[in-house]
């Protein structure tokens, strides 16, 4: 693998870790929603966002695949079409996969445009799907959804790498 | 550079499993086939009910903070606060006994003239209390989860109301709760008659962007309707799924607009979906009382939409 410029050498991310941060951001997702956000079309979709954050830095852990199943379960808690969010993460990971190689060479500003594209993508495709199965569209509130998820990108970057950006071996002495 | 920093195991040359294109190909169309099942068919509820156990830990987990809320929320509230609902819920208690009243009354006056006329007897309706839990996340349709479900005996089609009148109907009953479509949904479809003039007809949903401006229309309506502005509808009953008499709507808009030959009559639900926490959920009517399988196809009768009939 080519390093890049300025590439930290990270830890081999924990399985356990990226596992459990997928569910809990589906926990927390569920729980923001049935608390206070009700049906609101604008809110992020927090785990699509982890999602491709994992699609894009361990391709060979979560894919395609895993996508799926977390849009089946969020099918069924919305009590949506089923199969509508499967179809949008499937689409959404699959392109993450295709850009997972050139996404990381970018700064942070041109990464977001990247995956706004992606969400953009997952959001339409989902209208597109209610639409065809004669469901009307939602407020033009849900146009904010993907920006608000993209904008969260930088702050998942810091989040979830940051058990990888620890020293390999504690040294008490020394700063970092 | 110490081994502790690289993955276990290198990645593998040839062995790397079918890639990513395939596996979109094969769950994207697996994903379609689910959805045209599901909106067409009614041939997904055995995945969908699949799915909703193994969801339904994390549910209950992510239920807890609102639990949590809700009771602090009781605890805390203000004495004055919690003395003024129970001076409203008193006095609404002596209005609706004094109804009541001439209403057991007229029951029995009722029952003694179907009996001289030798009319069927009216089916007793089976109805369970029970409490919004939230409201489903889906920005495309209207409807709350309510905490009763297969295990408590509610079945699909099965009437919602609250103390003021129709809620909605419950389309999808899980283990251990319900998925209740709301009045103002698009999709929605009942029965009803006006109480003043006696005429039937056909209330549908129409699409608004928040629950609290949920509104249903008189479809087919002629265009020298009868219907005026603060009339009310009630449940008519033909349709076999809600007990006929609960009260739905007040008309609030009668338009005689002429291009289709028919009048736009709108009318504003008389349930409070925005404050009520508790319901009642009545059974449908039409049907024996314990029969899961006939229960399956019950609801078609009051979702008379040709898209999606409930599931």
């Amino acid at each position: 693998m080519i390093m890049r410029a300025g590439q930290a050498l990270l830890l081999p991310a924990n399985p356990v870790f990226i596992w459990g941060t997928l569910m809990g951001v589906l926990l927390f997702e569920m729980a923001l929603q049935m608390a206070w956000l009700g049906q609101a079309a604008w809110a992020p979709d927090l785990l699509a966002l982890t999602l491709v954050f994992w699609t894009v830095h361990q391709p060979r852990r979560i894919g395609v695949g895993v996508a799926f199943g977390l849009g089946l379960l969020i099918d069924v808690h919305q009590g949506a079409l089923l199969g509508q969010h499967a179809l949008a993460y499937s689409v959404m990971c699959y392109l993450a996969v295709v850009i997972h190689r050139r996404l990381l060479w970018f700064d942070w500003l041109r990464q977001t445009a990247h995956v706004l594209l992606l969400f953009v993508l997952a959001h339409a495709l989902q209208w597109l799907v209610r639409a065809l199965a004669g469901d009307g569209g939602p407020d033009l509130w849900m146009a904010l959804a993907p920006l608000w998820q993209a904008a969260l990108w930088p702050l998942a970057t810091v989040l979830l790498l940051a058990p990888q950006r620890r020293a390999h071996d504690r040294d008490d002495d020394r700063p970092l | 550079m110490p081994l502790g920093t690289l993955d276990q195991a290198p990645p593998p040359f040839f062995k790397q499993g079918p890639s990513a294109l395939s596996k979109l190909l094969v769950l994207g169309a697996l994903a379609l086939l689910l959805m045209v099942l599901d909106a067409r068919l009614q041939w997904a509820t055995p995945v969908r009910q699949t799915l909703a156990v193994t969801l339904s830990p994390l549910q209950w987990l992510a239920l807890q903070p609102l639990h949590a809320a809700r009771w602090s929320g009781q605890y805390l509230g203000s004495l004055q606060a919690a003395q003024a609902e129970a001076a409203l819920a008193r006095a609404e208690l002596v209005r609706q006994a004094e109804r009541a009243a001439i209403v057991e009354h007229l029951a029995h006056e009722n029952r003694e003239l179907r009996a001289l006329l030798g009319m069927r007897d009216r089916l007793p309706t089976v109805a369970r209390g029970a409490q919004i839990l939230h409201e489903l996340a889906d920005p495309y349709t209207q409807g709350v989860v309510i905490d009763l479900g297969q295990q408590d005996g509610v079945r699909p089609g099965s009437a919602v109301v609250d103390g003021f009148g129709v809620l909605g109907q419950v389309t999808r009953v899980r283990w251990a709760t319900s998925e209740v479509r709301l009045l103002g949904d698009p999709q929605q479809a009942m029965a009803v008659v006006n109480t003043r003039t006696g005429q039937r007809s056909l209330a549908f949903g129409v699409p608004v962007a928040r629950h609290a401006d949920a509104r249903i229309e008189l479809r087919f309506e002629p265009a020298d309707t009868q219907a005026m502005v603060g009339d009310v509808l009630t449940t008519s009953g033909i349709d076999g799924v809600y007990p006929a008499g609960l009260p739905v709507a007040e008309i609030d808009s009668v338009t005689a607009s002429g291009a289709d030959g028919f009048a736009r009559v709108q009318a504003r639900p008389l349930a409070r979906v925005q404050h009520v926490l508790h319901v009642l959920v009545i059974d449908p009517v039409g049907l024996p009382p314990a029969s899961p399988p006939a229960a399956a196809t019950a609801p078609s009768a009051a979702q008379t939409s040709p898209e999606r009939p409930a599931p």
